[in-house]
């Protein structure tokens, strides 16, 4: 028995040895560096302030495939690595990326002449055949098949009938009928070119972090999974004298105050936080503050198949009855604008309903005597039963509604859902399978008002998922879409949305402003709607 | 001794199976699948069909469990829905993370519990006792992430500090390595010490009224010999199944912390996962975390036996 213990000490204080040294191994995936960060001897320049920006991100990327994911937490990221042909600038008009120029020869033909020059990560030139493979592979169309690519759908690329290469720097498109939308569409990083060897050598997959390959400013260096990643500057970029930086390295703090507190000890040099820390950096002279109106908005959805709802008095009353600068005030410290489904940010594209609709004058009087009409008083109340996200922002946003639409003899019951529960009811809203009469959630409105209204709104729109038909409005989105010419498209769409307002399938509240809160030595830097991670142009002051 | 060891081994086979039918099962009932998830709004029926497909999800739940549970037997647990990484191996990468983590905060508890929790029994409902019973209430309530917040805020605050944001691992660079896992750590340290310290304090005092200490300290044996020697030796049974609890429960990822402090280890991944719904990846955090779980608790029973001599296993 003695010699057991003795046996047991020792394996026991063994096992705690190795369980220490096991600590060390390190979770380093990093693959061998194909540039070394030094850029600035390279270069020949002094590199007083070390070049690299310090970004801290909120969200771990769920994937690193340009084609198959959007959020924000991952673009953030590939868009550095992976170029589109195209892209916006702040005033949306369009510039080319990896197209120099562009040119149409008909409605529905796209030749775009490539850059020449450009280098992939890997050192090989991007040509005419990297465009239409990576077109190829959205559309399902490689050995790899279908791969769920965003993309694919009708509302993006799914309208090309053909996609060739003329020679090694010229692309023609053919679209199976007219779409004003394209050109829009390719500023998407669903239409970032990829480079085919690195997809075939990957059995088809982007997924993987060290599989980034791309033409962009920065190139992937190396990452710890949910800790941080590294990109280094791409010493061959086409832009001649960009990127000023030596490289982004983004840092997982997926907890605002810690971020701050980061940003405060130049741990990091730039996040986005919400506007509640807005106060807590006033008057710090190491911070700044760059803000820009997203193109997101509030809304409330209402489920067409519920017989209460199909009233357009009770939709319209409700508008009626919502104080929007209210929420603007308590969800958002006031730094939000009243929005329609075309978010202010979309300029030209947008119908001043704040200022030329009846349904955006706050007027309680005039909801409830539109309720009474429709036959709901105080001892006939409506119950309404509401699904809300769990955005800080939007559930705070439905208690508000909660609050005034008690005022015209309606009962709100909110239920918060957890996001994947969110996509699923919000899929089924048009059916009484959804359980919920309402749903208050966040959407954008992209770039181009065919995804802000026929996206949302047409009957066949992707995301009408409302039950939601009016035969006008489908009439206005065809016409829009099928016509290149702006004025006639901003016509249509501003129709439609004077329509759509008018008959409340939805209700839209705010559009919130976002912020980057950066330290101030970081220059060149502008945010914008449609492009908020552009850093070719940053750098850190000395 | 051996055949009790073999024995609890292979009641791991139940509980694991167990663990594995119904995190499977529980992962395909909760609302939110990982095609919607991954699609978001631009789902569409087509989409969420090809994605399925490409992922195995249109087989029959049955068939799913059997493909996967047929991988884990052969030490396959598969690869994630959204990396494309194998599972197993970034499991165990994440594990030593985590493992330091939770060896480090529990030898900090034990470095502020055993010594505070002794000297409350000893100086009962004195003023030494009631400062340890309040230090202690505040240990077991104040939460982990409160006071991680708390205490980033006032160092990154008055003294401009916040500890190194980039892991890396103990033998590339020891010093940076314990500097990133110091804080976090020490909360974590600092939270499971109170229950520990409230436990030895009561245990002791049991120990401190039974007969053979009297006999000790009747037959001339120092203070220090009564409660070290004797005294502590046969207070910490309970003491050790509770450490031996908590650890057990930290190996398995301290979520909240680990997030905070933005640690790379096993809790994080499997919270990721369940964000993402990428089932195969909390599939395999769970069955190993229950497998660790259960390993922790053998070493503890087997421990019993070294401490006191008198429970034996043959």
């Amino acid at each position: 028995m003695k010699n057991m213990k003795k046996w047991l000490s020792l394996s026991l204080a063994g096992a705690m040895l190795m369980g220490v040294l096991a600590g060390c191994g390190g979770g380093t995936s990093s693959t061998p560096a194909p540039v070394e960060t030094g850029a600035a001897e390279a270069t020949g320049e002094p590199a007083a302030v070390e070049q690299v920006l310090k970004y801290g991100t909120d969200t771990w990327p769920a994937g690193f495939d340009p084609h198959t994911i959007s959020a924000i937490a991952a673009t953030r990221v590939f868009n550095q690595v992976y170029e589109t042909l195209i892209d916006f600038n702040p005033d949306m008009t369009f510039k080319g990326v990896l197209a120099e120029s562009w040119e149409n020869p008909d409605d529905v033909t796209y030749v775009f002449h490539l850059r020449q020059g450009v280098k992939f990560h890997n050192g090989r030139e991007m040509t005419a055949d990297d465009v239409v493979y990576s077109f190829q592979r959205v559309l399902g169309q490689t050995d790899y098949g279908d791969i769920g690519a965003l993309g694919s759908t009708d509302s993006y690329y799914g309208g090309i009938a053909s996609i060739e290469a003329n020679d090694d720097y010229t692309v023609t498109i053919t679209l199976g009928e007219p779409n004003a939308a394209f050109m829009a569409n390719l500023t998407s990083s669903y239409g970032a070119i990829v480079c085919r060897e690195v997809v075939e050598a990957n059995d088809g997959s982007l997924s993987a972090i060290d599989t980034m390959c791309g033409t962009g400013p920065f190139m992937y260096k190396e990452s710890v999974v949910d800790n941080y990643i590294s990109l280094v500057k791409n010493p061959d970029y086409w832009e001649e004298g960009a990127p000023k930086l030596n490289g982004i390295t983004y840092y997982l703090l997926a907890d605002e105050s810690a971020r701050l507190a980061a940003l405060r000890t130049g741990d990091i040099n730039l996040c986005s936080l919400s506007a509640l820390n807005l106060s807590d950096v006033e008057g710090d002279e190491n911070i700044k503050v760059l803000s820009y109106q997203s193109n997101n908005y509030t809304y409330l959805g209402f489920n067409l198949s519920s017989e209460k709802l199909q009233d357009v008095r009770v939709r319209q009353a409700m508008s009626m009855a919502v104080d929007r600068q209210a929420i603007i005030d308590y969800v958002y410290n006031g730094e939000a604008a009243v929005s329609t489904f075309v978010a202010p940010a979309m300029g030209h594209w947008v119908w001043d309903a704040p200022a030329e609709s009846p349904l955006y004058t706050y007027d309680v009087e005039a909801a409830k005597a539109l309720m009474e009409e429709a036959g709901y008083s105080d001892s006939n109340r409506m119950t309404l039963t509401m699904a809300a996200g769990l955005m800080d922002s939007i559930r705070d946003t439905a208690v508000i509604l909660q609050q005034q639409l008690k005022e015209i003899y309606i009962d709100v019951e909110i239920t918060n859902l957890e996001s994947g529960e969110y996509v699923d009811v919000w899929g089924i809203m048009d059916t009484p399978e959804a359980g919920y009469d309402s749903m208050c959630g966040q959407n954008g409105s992209g770039t181009d008002p065919n995804r802000a209204v026929s996206f949302f709104f047409s009957t066949t729109g992707g995301a009408n998922v409302w039950g939601y038909s009016n035969p006008e409005v489908d009439e206005l989105c065809a016409q829009a879409v099928a016509t290149t010419d702006e004025a006639e498209r901003e016509s249509a769409y501003i129709e439609a949305q004077k329509i759509v307002i008018d008959e409340s399938p939805n209700l839209f509240f705010a559009s919130p402003m976002e912020y980057f809160f950066v330290s101030s030595s970081v220059e060149g830097f502008e945010p914008f709607a449609a492009n908020a991670n552009n850093f070719r142009s940053t750098y850190i002051a000395q | 001794m051996r055949n009790y060891i073999i024995r609890r081994l292979l009641q791991l086979i139940p509980v694991l199976f167990g663990i594995s039918v119904a995190i499977f099962a529980v992962l395909r009932f909760i609302p939110g699948g990982f095609a919607s998830g991954m699609l978001g709004i631009d789902a569409t029926p087509e989409l969420i069909a090809q994605v399925n497909a490409r992922y195995g999800l249109d087989q029959p739940v049955v068939t799913q469990y059997l493909n996967w549970i047929g991988g884990v037997l052969h030490g396959d647990f598969g690869i994630s829905f959204r990396s494309g990484a194998e599972i197993l191996p970034e499991i165990l990468t994440r594990f030593q993370v985590t493992a330091e983590l939770a060896i480090l905060a529990a030898v900090i508890s034990w470095c502020i519990a055993l010594p505070l929790g002794i000297l409350a029994a000893v100086k009962r409902n004195r003023m030494a006792d009631r400062v340890v019973r309040v230090v202690a209430l505040l240990g077991v309530s104040v939460p982990g992430f409160a006071l991680s917040i708390l205490v980033i805020l006032v160092l990154s605050l008055f003294f401009g500090y916040y500890p190194p944001l980039d892991y890396v691992g103990l033998l590339e660079d020891p010093a940076k390595n314990l500097e990133i896992m110091f804080l976090p750590a020490l909360i974590l340290g600092c939270s499971m010490s109170g229950s520990v310290m409230r436990m030895t304090r009561s245990s002791v005092l049991e120990v401190l009224r039974q007969d053979f200490i009297k006999t000790v300290r009747a037959k001339g044996a120092s203070e220090r010999v009564a409660i070290f020697k004797h005294a502590l030796r046969n207070a910490l049974i309970p003491i050790v199944t509770l450490v031996g609890l908590q650890i057990g429960s930290l190996l398995g990822g301290a979520v909240v912390v680990e997030q905070i402090f933005s640690l790379p280890g096993l809790g994080l991944m499997t919270l990721t996962g369940i964000n993402n719904r990428d089932y195969p990846v909390v599939q395999g955090c769970v069955l190993f975390i229950a497998f660790v779980y259960v390993l922790v608790n053998l070493v503890v029973d087997l421990l019993y036996a070294y401490i006191d001599p008198r429970i034996s296993y043959d």
